[in-house]
């Protein structure tokens, strides 16, 4: 049986060997996909994911460096997923070593990361306390994208405009 | 010149209206745009787009 929880606008994009997950509404506009690999990542184009313009492990690194669920993978064959083991099964925390390095436990201690993405947002993963006005919001274990172009529809946060207004930044 | 500021772990997101991004506390900076890599305690990044010292706010978001 299928689990199903997810929202009308997720959708899924399979070739032979993998199948690519996407959650639109989890996408913080990070940019990582498209800019490591626009022949499969093209948001121009659609549909965006063509998963047999590139080899599985180009596809299968870029996925991980999503920094949301809002792209995930996973095996077709689903006895191959259970023997690479359950990091690779969860799919949001297999990533790509340094990538890992932000996600280890000691929490509290553990600083932000604040990144500038090229020619795209800040995003902003971690610990930290938002605030806004006259409003404070504590944030656990948060990811923020913030925009930078100052053309964004939904400010402060990003939203993909970035792209659209050739932002050089 | 390295000046280590002691502002604690605790780390601030700071939304300015109509103006920067304040950050301060326990973060890391990558600049994946150029390259560059800083643990700055207190910044301010440009929200406008206009700024010419980018990621950084320079005030050219009062010039309208």
């Amino acid at each position: 049986m299928k689990e199903d929880r997810s929202s009308s606008n997720d959708r899924k994009y399979s070739n032979n060997a993998i199948t690519v997950y996407w959650k639109p509404d989890a996408c913080v506009h990070a940019s990582y996909c498209y800019r490591e690999l626009i022949e499969v990542f093209d948001p121009g184009r659609r549909p965006w994911v063509d998963l047999n313009a590139a080899t599985n492990d180009l596809i299968i690194a870029t996925v991980d460096m999503c920094p949301t669920e809002a792209l995930t993978w996973k095996w077709n064959d689903e006895k191959k997923n259970k023997t690479v083991g359950a990091e690779h099964t969860n799919h949001v925390k297999f990533r790509r070593p340094e990538l890992m390095e932000e996600e280890k436990p000691a929490v509290n201690e553990h600083p932000v990361s604040v990144k500038i993405m090229r020619d795209g947002p800040v995003v902003i993963k971690g610990n930290f306390t938002l605030i806004s006005g006259s409003s404070r919001k504590e944030v656990t274990e948060g990811i923020l994208s913030i925009c930078r172009c100052g053309e964004s529809y939904h400010k402060p946060f990003c939203d993909g405009r970035h792209r659209k207004t050739g932002f050089n930044g | 010149m390295e000046e280590k500021k002691e502002t604690g772990i605790h780390t601030e997101v700071e939304i300015i209206d109509s103006g920067p991004l304040r950050i301060s506390g326990n973060f890391i900076l990558k600049d994946l745009q150029r390259d560059k890599e800083s643990v700055p305690g207190e910044l301010f990044l440009c929200r406008c787009g206009k700024s010419s010292d980018k990621p950084f706010c320079d005030g050219s978001h009062k010039n309208k």
